[in-house]
């Protein structure tokens, strides 16, 4: 057959490496670059909390954001599926919907909320007033604190880091060629480093932030979270917390860890987190239940989400060479479209030379 | 014509605009565009500004065209403020500045001491200080002591969308400052908050949640436009004065006098 193709990518994040995931159970031979360490990724999807969160997100965004997303929402469960059948490790994928609560006080934020979504949705789409006894069903550790929510039950959640890793034992199972540690820039048909080059048939760029010498208008926008642990109060699903102020949404994950975030500042600034913000995301916690008082901080992280002027994402093709970027807030979410769009090159490529 | 004027530059639009909350910076432009605005308001405060990590977001909010208002929100003393100031002026290459001291953590209420140190400081170091304040006289009155040549009062707290809480104050602020440029910043959620403000004689209005949060901001943006211009021209008209009773505009000579008594 005449389709295998050798194929370079640069940047071993999430985007990166679905499409080398996928390139390389199609047969073809991949190359992966990336900046820095394969085991710990630099960019924003080993901070993000992976939520799958078309609705909520879709108050903030362009209804696009919230039809790719209900795609994504069709793809995660095969692929993540396929992937722990092909690894044999978890990366727990949880289509348990989310919650979004509001204090009394700041009821105002609920409605306006529900009346901005119910503006953009279509009408089929279920969202559901939760009373008191309503979220206290779905979230016991929100009883006593909240006498109204929503619960949107489509939403899912993934663990980036199980993800993140299980993708790389993926990708080092299928033979794949992993590149650490290499600044690489991207041209059709090559990719250049500093003491060399190579060819490839086709070069896919989805380097985030790193390509914003290439990409006019790519812009950081800082990101912060915090990881805390805690056995007093558990959480069974992503909740969100409507504030005058500030958004925080709280994400469980496993052994009592929770992730907090996320900041959303218009600056390219990967400094540690500040102050300030340790401050608003710990109180908006503290907020949903007092127990979490005496939770251990065990992390907090920064960094920039890769965004273009209208934060929306693209996917850019030439003869030889792919990029795809700008996927903002929005990697998990919006993943597995992106990278489909990609691989729709080598889709038709193999019916043609077949 | 009938220009805004502040610190010896006139302006013919008399609304102002922020550039936080948009759902893109793209549609920021565009809503900015559609409001016909011409002094834009941004901040700096968590940019980590010494290192320029705004950078690009600032270019954009540039490319809209018009005046930068760069704006000190976030301080919670006058010297953040006055520091924050400075850097501003070298970063963005202005003495124009909207003074925000914030006093309650909640309400984001201007806290009036150090607005009135802070207002002082940056006047002596050439300044041109927009400070965002209550509605109140007395401390009006002192910052344009120190050297404030226009003033912000709010509507309402910021993010609120409430209007015009205070309209008695704001009459009498008016009345009394009738010289003092004044900008209603803050609180007005709907177009008629925005007309209201000018009716009552106040010379612009600054507004970002109403745009930036509504369904689609651009087109909030024109509403806003003509709210404004529709209030100005209002008030240059000269309302009437509101009456108790409706009078008849023709003689009721001809009514029966028993019609007169009725009501």
């Amino acid at each position: 057959m005449k389709s295998k193709l050798r194929i370079g990518i640069a940047g071993g994040g999430l985007l990166g490496r679905l499409c080398a995931w996928r390139l390389a159970l199609m047969n073809h031979e991949v190359t992966l670059f990336d900046a820095g360490d394969f085991e710990r990724p630099g960019g924003a999807c080993w901070t993000a909390a992976g939520m799958i969160s078309p609705l909520s997100e879709l108050v903030s965004a362009e209804p696009e954001v919230y039809h790719m997303g209900m795609r994504s929402l069709d793809i995660w469960p095969r692929w993540i599926a396929e992937l722990e059948r092909q690894t044999g490790m978890s990366a727990s994928y949880r289509q348990a919907g989310s919650v979004v609560v509001a204090h009394p006080l700041d009821k105002a934020e609920l409605a306006q909320f529900q009346r901005d979504l119910n503006a953009k949705l279509p009408a089929d789409e279920a969202l559901q007033w939760l009373d008191r006894e309503g979220v206290a069903r779905l979230e016991p550790g929100l009883a006593d604190h909240f006498e109204q929510g929503l619960y949107l039950p489509s939403e899912a959640d993934v663990n980036s880091r199980l993800l993140l890793n299980a993708l790389l034992a993926a990708l080092r199972q299928g033979g794949v060629r992993l590149i650490s540690n290499t600044l690489v820039e991207c041209s059709a048909h090559r990719m250049h480093w500093s003491s060399g080059s190579e060819r490839f048939d086709w070069v896919i760029d989805v380097r985030g932030l790193g390509a914003s010498r290439n990409m006019t208008g790519l812009r950081g926008v800082r990101g912060e979270v915090m990881i805390i642990e805690t056995s007093e109060v558990r959480l069974n699903r992503p909740v969100r917390l409507m504030h005058p102020r500030y958004k925080l949404y709280a994400v469980p994950r496993l052994n009592g860890q929770i992730i907090i975030g996320a900041t959303e500042i218009e600056s390219a600034d990967m400094s540690p987190i500040s102050l300030q913000s340790t401050l608003e995301l710990s109180s908006a916690l503290y907020a949903l239940n007092p127990a979490f008082a005496e939770a251990r901080v065990v992390e907090t992280s920064v960094n920039c989400r890769p965004a273009l002027p209208d934060n929306l994402p693209r996917v850019k093709r030439e003869p030889g060479l792919i990029c795809a970027n700008g996927l903002y807030r929005h990697g998990y979410l919006l993943g597995p479209v992106v990278v489909g769009q990609v691989l729709d090159q080598f889709h038709s490529e193999k019916q043609y030379a077949a | 014509m009938d220009k805004l004027s502040l610190y010896g530059e006139t302006f013919a639009s008399r609304l102002l605009i922020g550039s936080a909350l948009y759902p893109s910076p793209a549609i920021m432009l565009e809503a900015v565009r559609a409001s016909g605005a011409e002094i834009i308001t941004l901040s700096l405060r968590r940019q980590n500004p010494a290192h320029q990590d705004g950078k690009v977001i600032w270019d954009y909010i540039r490319s809209s065209g018009c005046k930068l208002l760069p704006n000190t929100a976030g301080c919670k003393s006058a010297k953040e403020a006055v520091t924050l100031a400075e850097m501003s002026r070298e970063i963005f290459q202005t003495d124009w500045l909207k003074l925000e001291v914030i006093g309650d953590d909640y309400s984001l209420q201007p806290d009036p001491y150090g607005l009135v140190d802070a207002a002082k400081e940056l006047s002596k170091r050439g300044f041109k200080v927009l400070p965002y304040c209550t509605e109140d006289l007395v401390l009006c009155r002192r910052l344009l002591d120190a050297g404030c040549e226009a003033l912000m009062p709010w509507g309402a707290p910021i993010g609120t969308g409430q209007g015009l809480l205070n309209k008695y104050n704001l009459r009498m602020l008016r009345e009394r400052l009738p010289d003092t440029p004044m900008i209603i910043d803050a609180g007005l959620g709907a177009p008629s908050h925005a007309a209201e403000a000018m009716e009552m004689g106040f010379d612009a209005v600054l507004l970002n949640t109403a745009v930036a949060k509504a369904h689609d901001p651009v087109a909030m943006g024109g509403a806003f436009k003509m709210a404004v211009e529709a209030g100005r021209a209002g008030y240059n008209a000269g309302l009437m004065l509101a009456r108790q009773t409706a009078s008849p505009s023709t003689p009721t000579i001809g009514m029966p006098f028993w019609r007169r008594q009725s009501q």
